[in-house]
């Protein structure tokens, strides 16, 4: 008797996921039909959003999302990876354990922080360097690689922890230095579980708001250069949302939002199931 | 310069550069937490704790709306999401096990721990705050409950599973019911990863800003009322970060300590103590 | 209080006074062992688990060096220097000495590639000296018959024998003076150990090589001369057959008895 509750309540709870999941989809996609009726498939592919002419194309949001994603994942890929390499491979006990746990709490702090750290502090100097405003997809880029190069590196490097230690021996018993090991028999050995995590990462930065909400500018255009103010898809949200007066505005945000979470689904279900499921296999 | 030559001078540069980008990273990321540190003490006073937010200009302005709102916030979040994600968890680890529709929900759950947390803003907007015609400290707890579920659930399921199955069996063989086996039994084996699990989710939640931003939204007062918008420190600091005003940028760097050093402590007390339930 | 045979053959390696301390461990793990190795013979080291059969054979290449803290005191001899010198070339030192490890370690590349990683490593590019090698290897290692026609597969596609065959092809592959082995079929079938013990056997007139193996009837197999540790001394060293005939010691007496172990 108690047994069946017991059974009803936590398999409610867990069905309770999936149906929370499928009602976002729906609530999504319910709000956005207007805008989708409205403007087809212009609606991803022009960049003209003017609230006051009720014309919303969301090319220049969506343009925005993934340069400033791509620039991110350019810059901090190679950086994690060698600050994986460090961790795993080169640093000594101490240190590795030091570093390892600063790493990890960093990537627990408040995205919001690294937006303000990057709109006092970083946009200032991007701005003596490059004049103009500071503001834009560059600082963007780089506050967003800053941000996700913790969770980046601590991922990558338990994935190069996996390789186990008589398969390194075994190239260093060949004569291999440490880079040999490393990219011979480590790189190979995790690879698919680094380019999980590094695609997790690349998922946490698409959706990333708060970090970036400072530094973008959130200008609807398309950026000439890496300097230009812009906007995306999280960045609009987040300034426009509580702003909107007209319901095909409403209706254009939740467009936003469902193609945010559709592109961040996507790329999140290829690192699992392609990437991340191989390593679990293994 | 023979092969092996070449080797170990491509070995130094290599690892020369590993080094370096870990300086790099390292510097950049100390350099952040040395102004969150420098700009947060510098602006933290007694007045933060005692008064509520006040107009540009004013002596006595705080946080304290935002501090309590905050707790509320997260408070009523993990009221709602640690039993169910806990529950969930339950079902998975004790009664799905490896079945498909186990594996299904594992999965989705997994989609949604790094789905965009202003998502779950904006739904949550349509589903509460457009029905119900305001901002409201329930909305605001509601999303915030969304993306911990997933977090609970998953670590729940990991720590049950890793209670060794003969100690399920002898339990059974006293003739225990599967529940009071799970309550008794596999709770208490797993206790301290639960604990961690939940310390960490609730970490996570409470720096989150972005889905609270049209949820709870925002107010510049004291309030208790569930059915309000509510103050959080997170939505405080974005609005005070972004205004002109410099004792407002001051207050927003004091949040911005004071929240960090919150979510600093639960992570270290989770890591802690799933390293106190290693070692016995 | 130890006995040891004298070899009068031509040795490969010397061990004399050896003491080996593990980083932060409070005693040493090896003691003053001293041990000639007879050059193109095999030699067993047995004795119960943890005596330190493993911690010697890593220090012939020098493998504790990865680990920082670890000390060595005494000397090993090999070429007429003493390989414990701080100045001793590891790259150099761990080609002439190769090593084949407990379980089989096939890199994560194709056949070929793994048995012709040693000689890349050493700069080799020909094309045809590599495919030559690279078949001389498998042949040695009798492993070519079986993989011939699957060169570029991954080598992980293989079964546990052969695997631990291609180990031992990418180990004589860049023609080493000794090869240690460390109990390299414990977790192998006994048709695969078979196949593997049968090798150790043919290879002895190439190389050297050092044995650690738990199985004493392993190492009457294939040894011709076994020493038996225990707790950190080498207490025996002998002729196998003599060895575990007529041991000199109580302790290797009682050992191969089995009245411990
Ligand atoms: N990495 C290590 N650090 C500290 N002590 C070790 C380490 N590896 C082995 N030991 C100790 O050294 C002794 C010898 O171990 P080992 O050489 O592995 O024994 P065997 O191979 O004969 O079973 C044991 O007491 C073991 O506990
Ligand atoms: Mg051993």
């Amino acid at each position: 008797m108690i047994d069946k509750i017991f059974l009803n309540m936590t398999r409610t709870s867990a069905l309770l996921i999936l149906f929370i999941v499928a009602w976002i989809f729906v609530v999504l996609f319910n709000e956005s039909t207007e805008a989708m009726q409205a403007f087809g498939l212009d609606f991803i592919t022009k960049d003209e959003w003017a609230p006051n002419l009720d014309k919303f194309g969301a090319y220049a949001a969506i343009f925005g999302s993934v340069a400033s994603t791509f620039l991110a994942m350019l810059l901090a890929i190679p950086i994690a990876i060698g600050v994986a390499i460090f961790l795993s491979e080169i640093a000594h006990d101490k240190i590795k354990g030091f570093f390892g746990v600063s790493v990890e709490l960093l990537a627990a702090i408040p995205s919001v922080i690294y937006g303000m750290w990057g709109l006092f502090f970083f946009v200032p100097i991007l701005r003596d360097i490059f004049g103009g405003m500071g503001i834009g997809l560059l600082a963007a880029g780089i506050v967003l690689a800053i941000m996700i190069l913790p969770f980046m590196a601590a991922v990558t490097r338990d994935a190069m922890n996996t390789t186990p230690d008589i398969l390194k021996e075994s190239a260093y018993a060949l004569g291999g230095t440490q880079w040999d090991v490393i990219k011979d028999v480590i790189i190979p050995y995790a690879k698919a579980g680094i380019i999980g995590s590094l695609i997790l990462a690349l998922g946490r930065a698409i959706g990333e708001t708060m970090a970036v909400t400072f530094v973008m500018g959130n200008v609807h255009h398309t950026p000439n250069s890496i300097m230009d103010p812009t906007t995306s898809i999280p960045v609009t949200l987040a300034n426009e949302f509580t702003e909107a007066d007209s319901s095909l505005y409403f209706s254009s945000l939740f467009g936003l939002a469902l193609t945010l979470l559709i592109m961040s689904f996507v790329v999140i279900a290829i690192a699992k199931f392609y990437f991340l499921r191989k390593v679990r296999k293994a | 310069m023979t092969a092996v030559q070449k080797r170990i001078l491509i070995n130094k540069l290599a690892l020369g550069f590993s080094t370096f980008s870990a300086v790099i990273a390292l510097g950049f990321l100390f350099w952040i937490l040395g102004v969150l540190m420098m700009k947060g003490i510098d602006a933290l006073n007694w007045n933060i704790f005692i008064y509520e937010g006040s107009p540009p200009g004013y002596e006595d302005s705080g946080l304290k709306h935002a501090l309590i709102g905050q707790l509320i916030l997260v408070g009523l979040a993990t009221l709602i999401g640690v039993p169910l994600g806990i529950m969930a968890g339950t079902y998975l680890s004790e009664y799905g096990k490896n079945s498909k529709l186990a594996h299904t929900i594992r999965d989705i759950s997994d989609i949604m721990m790094s789905a965009p947390s202003i998502v779950i803003g904006a739904f949550v907007y349509a589903i509460i705050v457009m029905p119900m015609g305001h901002f409201s400290a329930w909305a605001g707890a509601i999303a915030l409950a969304i993306i911990m579920i997933p977090i609970i659930l998953r670590t729940t399921d990991d720590m049950l599973q890793l209670v060794p199955g003969t100690l399920r069996e002898a339990a059974f063989a006293l003739g225990a019911p599967k529940y009071k086996v799970i309550i008794d039994v596999v709770y208490r084996g797993a206790k301290a990863g639960i604990l961690t699990g939940v310390l960490l989710g609730v970490a996570r939640v409470a720096g989150e800003t972005a889905p609270l931003l049209f949820t709870s939204f925002n107010d510049n007062f004291f309030t208790t009322d569930l059915n309000a918008a509510m103050p959080s420190l997170t939505v405080t600091m974005f609005n005070y970060a972004i205004s002109p005003y410099d004792d407002w940028q001051q207050l927003g760097w004091a949040a911005a300590f004071i929240l960090s050093m919150f979510i600093l402590g639960l992570n270290i007390v989770g890591r802690l103590i799933l390293l106190a339930g290693k070692r016995k | 209080m130890a006995s040891i045979i004298d070899i009068k053959e031509e040795c490969a390696l010397q061990v004399r006074n050896f003491d080996f301390t593990y980083k932060g461990a409070p005693a040493p793990s090896l003691k003053k062992v001293t041990m000639p190795i007879a050059k193109h013979a095999v030699t067993a080291l047995i004795g119960p688990s943890g005596c330190g059969k493993t911690t010697l054979l890593r220090a012939f290449n020098r493998m504790h060096d990865l680990y920082p803290g670890n000390k060595y005191e005494g000397e090993i001899e090999f070429e007429g220097r003493n390989i414990l010198d701080p100045k001793e070339d590891l790259i150099h030192l761990r080609t002439k000495i190769g090593m084949i490890f407990q379980k089989p370690t096939a890199f994560p590349m194709s056949i070929f590639d793994n048995v012709a990683y040693g000689m890349r490593l050493q700069g080799i590019k020909n094309k045809t000296e590599l495919n030559d090698r690279v078949e001389k290897a498998l042949q040695d290692a009798a492993l070519w018959k079986e993989v011939s026609d699957r060169l570029k597969n991954d080598a992980n596609g293989l079964s546990g024998g052969q695997q631990q065959r291609l180990c031992i092809a990418r180990a004589i592959a860049v023609e080493p003076e000794v090869l240690l082995f460390d109990e390299p079929t414990s977790a192998l079938d006994p048709i695969s150990t078979q196949g593997i013990e049968k090798l150790v056997i043919e290879l002895k007139e190439r190389v050297s090589i050092i044995i650690v193996t738990h199985n004493m009837q392993q190492a009457a197999r294939v040894s011709d001369y076994t020493g038996f540790m225990y707790l950190g001394d080498l207490i025996e060293l002998g002729h196998t057959e003599e060895l575990f005939v007529t041991p000199k010691e109580k302790l290797t007496q009682e050992y191969i008895t089995g009245k411990f172990g």
